[in-house]
């Protein structure tokens, strides 16, 4: 039996899916994006965070049957208001096997998951049979690029997301606009030719910098430091969406 | 909204209207004296007075006329005097009658003019009995000083080649309104004069029930199209913001100017109607304090309407507040109220169900502290050496002191005549009878306060102290008199690690319920009070709250140092219902569970379930139908009422910082909302902390 680590359980989580809500935000992720405004979410291990309103500690394991108890208590609830559970992380894919077991006992709510896609097509395929709808992230289509800001070569998440369109699940593209890291025209452009006419493609979100980004990182001792310009707007270039006919929004 | 309408709106937030105001005030006193008037003789002189002192105005702008022009209600007894009066007796807050809901509908419909054929009507039968004969002749008083009041302004009017306010003023509100115009306009004067006679809190209650006829009528023959009439409603609106920094309240904007809107009529069909929306918009796209909105739904109310309400939420005055009719109308019938007034109820000041033209109800006798009653309870402990059901039975006996302590001090309340006042509510002149003497309800609301500490306190003692036996009683006692200097470690279990109400948790939850049952039972055992009427338990805490925790002068109620769910002396309760401050929570969902488990059926007095999201939550419509959902799952969980907020944190920060540069910035305090930089530190600071939380 596989436990699982989670940092964080959030009801009425209103931007990560259809409907009323609640996310699952599981601890550790293979990448250590430059940008990441969870840096909570890194480590797999419970660790302390001190904000304003006091310490905390991030990080309770549960057991499948646990979690999926504490969920299914408002399963009435999320089903009557077109909602269901998300998974996020942090990176899901990391624990797969204890969130395919954690779905496989919840009373029939409609489950999204949302990952960077970095982990073994194994492991991305047991989350894929049982999603309803994933929310993909596709950051740098550059390699080196995607290296040097996340820390891990991008080679698995491409492979994933042909995965992902050859067994026809439903799929959000989300890109995080870095100033100029991500958002620059050719690897805008580079994502809208990936992604145009793949099966399963819904749309693509191209989610605005938050200039909050650092806020958390004293909270748990660790000095932010982003490597790129903070305050240059960002270019929010949908017209080479448009171009390749696929359809992207800001939100 | 037009540019007029702007204008109008921009005239109100700069304080525009204060050139017109006189500074000095009548003096009634010498009056008084010299005729030896009785008291209600008085309080009609008084309303005489302030109407003929009034000085008109009139903007060019204006299609809704009245500005107050007084500063000041003056007093009609001396200081030493009033002592007298009230020797022995019970002085509600400042005295007059306040808090309750006209028969609007009713009074424009007839006009005063057969309001005073009623009056005169009845002072024939009533010619052997002195006292109605008194009353009789102050309500005909007051209505001639409203109808000089109206005849003067009109007078203005046509000297000022306004027509069309003169030729309305012609019509109201000495006859019935004929058009939604001519009822605004009455409504407007009817209304600015139970202020300027001294009473306050004065609600204006189902507005898109009693107006909608007279929309309609203007609509199907064409006097209006909804544009026209939409204009009529925001200025009518706009108007009510003029003078509220004049009104008395415990905070600015603490003024009771509430409407309730939607919910289902006496006969039990829907009321809902284009003036329901029409007023929702209005409100929304003014987004100005006056007037606070109440929404009635139900479990089956569309989203649609409830996201007209998110949008207003959005907006961040902190309403509609909704209340549930699927609750609240059982609740009410179960106390004894009739079942066609229990369906016409609408929200008072804050949030008690009161019945608009019926009810002569105190609906804030006081606050039961819950925590006290813990307090008490957890110190008899060590000598007593009992078990946690020893402990409950002593905090049903604290709650059940508190209740008849308060209620005891009630049976000497004291009204003083209120002529006019009465002349708006049904059946005085027909009966006789001033309202302070009574109306069909006449019952007592006792806030219920602190209940989440309270909950969360049992549930770490029953935790700590019983099962686990790793904390006893005599070193918890210890701590909460050392304001837990020197035992933090003891404090954060106690703070963190017990269970809580507001995460469904039944550990907690079914304490909070029996808190409340207890409540129930005291007021149940107390049986009638002098007035005839009942006492309403209820969910609300008003600012006690804060008073609870830190004491205010003349305050019937106790304070509480530290209390065993691990807060610090002086910090305060949870406001409403709401989890204790600092507790973490998985989310409303939970909150909204944990709340659901009341028997709301016996605490019908109202308080609301307070939530507050980050604005961030409303982004676009998408988000605004799922704040519609939220709204629909607390009636659909049983929950009775909910306040729900929108706040950004960083302007709440920056408005601390730089008042200057927030005068807009709207909040919620507990039943009402108010500017943010005109609330004092503490308040401010509580907000402040409440949002932190949420957001960490």
């Amino acid at each position: 039996m596989v436990n699982g680590i989670v940092f964080d359980i959030r009801e009425f989580s209103v931007h990560d899916g259809p409907g009323i809500r609640t996310t699952v935000f599981l601890k550790g992720c293979p990448l250590a994006c430059r940008w990441c405004h969870n840096p909570e979410s890194q480590s797999a291990r419970p660790q302390v965070v001190t904000s304003p309103a006091g310490p905390r500690l991030a990080g309770t394991v549960y057991t499948p049957e646990e979690l999926a108890g504490i969920l299914n208590r408002q399963a009435a609830i999320l089903k009557d208001n077109e909602g269901g559970i998300t998974f996020s992380g942090g990176e899901p894919l990391t624990q797969a096997a204890f969130i395919a077991r954690v779905i496989d006992l919840l009373d029939g709510l409609h489950v999204v998951i949302d990952t960077c896609g970095y982990g073994s097509e194994a492991s991305f395929r047991l989350l894929l049979a049982r999603a309803d709808l994933v929310y993909y992230d596709l950051k740098l289509i550059d390699p080196a690029l995607h290296r040097s800001f996340t820390g891990r070569s991008n080679r698995l998440i491409l492979h994933n997301l042909r995965v992902m369109s050859e067994c026809r699940t439903p799929f959000v593209i989300r890109v995080p606009l870095i100033p100029g890291v991500t958002d620059t025209d050719e690897n805008l452009s580079a994502i809208a030719q990936l992604v145009s006419g793949l099966p399963g493609l819904i749309r693509v979100d191209l989610l605005p910098y938050n200039p909050a980004a650092g806020a958390k990182y004293a909270a748990i001792g660790r000095k932010f430091d982003p490597g790129y310009d903070e305050a240059r707007p960002v270019n929010a270039n949908l017209a080479v969406f448009q171009a390749a006919g696929v359809d992207a929004r800001l939100t | 909204m037009d540019e007029r309408l702007q204008r109008l709106k921009e005239r109100v937030r700069e304080g525009y209207y204060r050139q017109s105001r006189q500074t000095t005030g009548i003096d009634l006193l010498a009056e008084c004296e010299r005729e030896q008037l009785t008291w209600m003789q008085r309080s009609a002189r008084l309303t005489r007075r302030q109407c003929e002192a009034e000085r008109v105005v009139i903007e060019p702008d204006e299609r809704i006329v009245f500005t107050r022009t007084l500063l000041e209600v003056p007093p009609i007894y001396s200081p030493e005097q009033e002592a007298r009066l009230f020797s022995g007796r019970t002085m509600h807050e400042l005295g007059p009658v306040n808090n309750i809901c006209a028969d609007w509908g009713m009074v424009l419909s007839q006009g005063l003019l057969r309001r005073r054929e009623i009056a005169q009507e009845s002072r024939a039968r009533h010619a052997g009995d002195p006292e109605a004969a008194a009353f009789l002749d102050g309500a005909v008083e007051t209505i001639d000083a409203v109808l000089g009041l109206a005849a003067r302004y009109a007078a203005a009017a046509r000297e000022l080649g306004r027509a069309d306010i003169a030729a309305l003023l012609d019509q109201v509100p000495a006859g019935p309104a004929r058009t939604f115009h001519e009822a605004l306009q009455s409504l407007r004067i009817l209304q600015a004069v139970v202020w300027l006679s001294g009473s306050y809190h004065v609600g204006l209650g189902r507005i898109d029930q009693y107006l909608e006829g007279y929309l309609r009528a203007d609509l199907e023959a064409g006097r209006l199209n909804l544009a026209s009439a939409e204009d009529l409603l925001a200025e009518f609106f706009i108007s009510l913001n003029k003078d509220s920094d004049l009104y008395p309240g415990v905070q600015q904007g603490d003024n009771g100017q509430t409407i309730t809107l939607g919910g289902v009529k006496p006969d039990g069909s829907p009321a809902v109607n284009e003036l329901t929306r029409m007023a929702l918009r209005i409100s929304r796209d003014l987004a100005m304090i006056d007037p606070k909105v109440n929404l009635r739904i139900s479990g089956d109310t569309g989203l649609d309407l409830l996201s007209l309400g998110a949008e207003l939420t959005r907006k961040g005055l902190g309403f509609p507040q909704y209340s549930n009719d699927d609750v609240v109308i059982p609740g009410l019938a179960a106390h004894g109220y009739n079942l066609e007034d229990a369906r016409d109820y609408v929200v008072a000041a804050c949030w008690e169900f009161i019945i608009p033209g019926r009810g002569m109800e105190v609906v804030n006798i006081g606050a039961v502290s819950f925590p006290a009653a813990v307090d008490g309870a957890l110190r008899a402990g060590p000598a007593a050496g009992d078990t946690f059901d020893g402990i409950l039975s002593r905090v049903r006996e604290g709650i059940a002191a508190q209740v008849n302590h308060l209620a005891g001090e009630y049976e000497r309340l004291l009204l003083p005549p209120a002529p006019y006042y009465s002349i708006l509510m049904d059946g005085c002149l027909e009966e006789g009878r001033d309202l302070s003497r009574g109306a069909r309800y006449n019952n007592f609301g006792v806030h219920g306060s602190g209940s989440a500490n309270a909950a969360d306190a049992l549930a770490a003692v029953r935790q700590f102290v019983f099962e686990e036996r790793s904390l006893p009683l005599a070193d918890l006692l210890e701590a909460l008199d050392a304001n837990f200097a020197g035992s933090e470690e003891l404090r954060c279990r106690l703070a963190d690690a017990g269970p809580k109400v507001g995460n469904d948790d039944e550990r907690a939850d079914s304490l909070l319920r029996w808190l409340f049952a207890a409540f129930a039972d005291a007021c149940e055992a107390y049986g009638r009070t002098g007035k005839g009427g009942i006492l309403r338990p209820g969910t609300g805490s008003a600012m006690y709250y804060i008073w609870l925790a830190q004491g205010h002068p003349g305050m019937r109620e106790p304070v509480v140092e530290a209390t065993a769910e691990g807060r610090r002396k002086g910090e305060p309760l949870a406001a409403n219902l709401a989890p204790s401050q600092g507790i973490r929570v998985q989310g409303p969902i939970s909150v909204l569970q944990s709340f659901a488990k009341l028997d709301y059926r016996r605490i019908c007095n109202g308080g609301p379930i307070t939530l507050e999201l980050s604005d961030s939550v409303f982004r676009d419509a998408e988000d605004i139908r799922k704040v519609a959902m939220l709204v629909r799952t607390f009636a659909r969980l049983g929950c009775q009422q909910l306040q729900l907020n929108a706040l950004n944190l960083e302007a709440l920060l920056d408005a601390r910082a730089y008042p200057e540069r927030h005068k807009n910035l709207i909040v919620r305090v507990w039943g009402w909302s108010g500017y943010f930089c005109e609330l004092s530190p503490e308040y401010q600071d509580q907000i402040i902390r409440r949002h932190m939380f949420q957001l960490a």
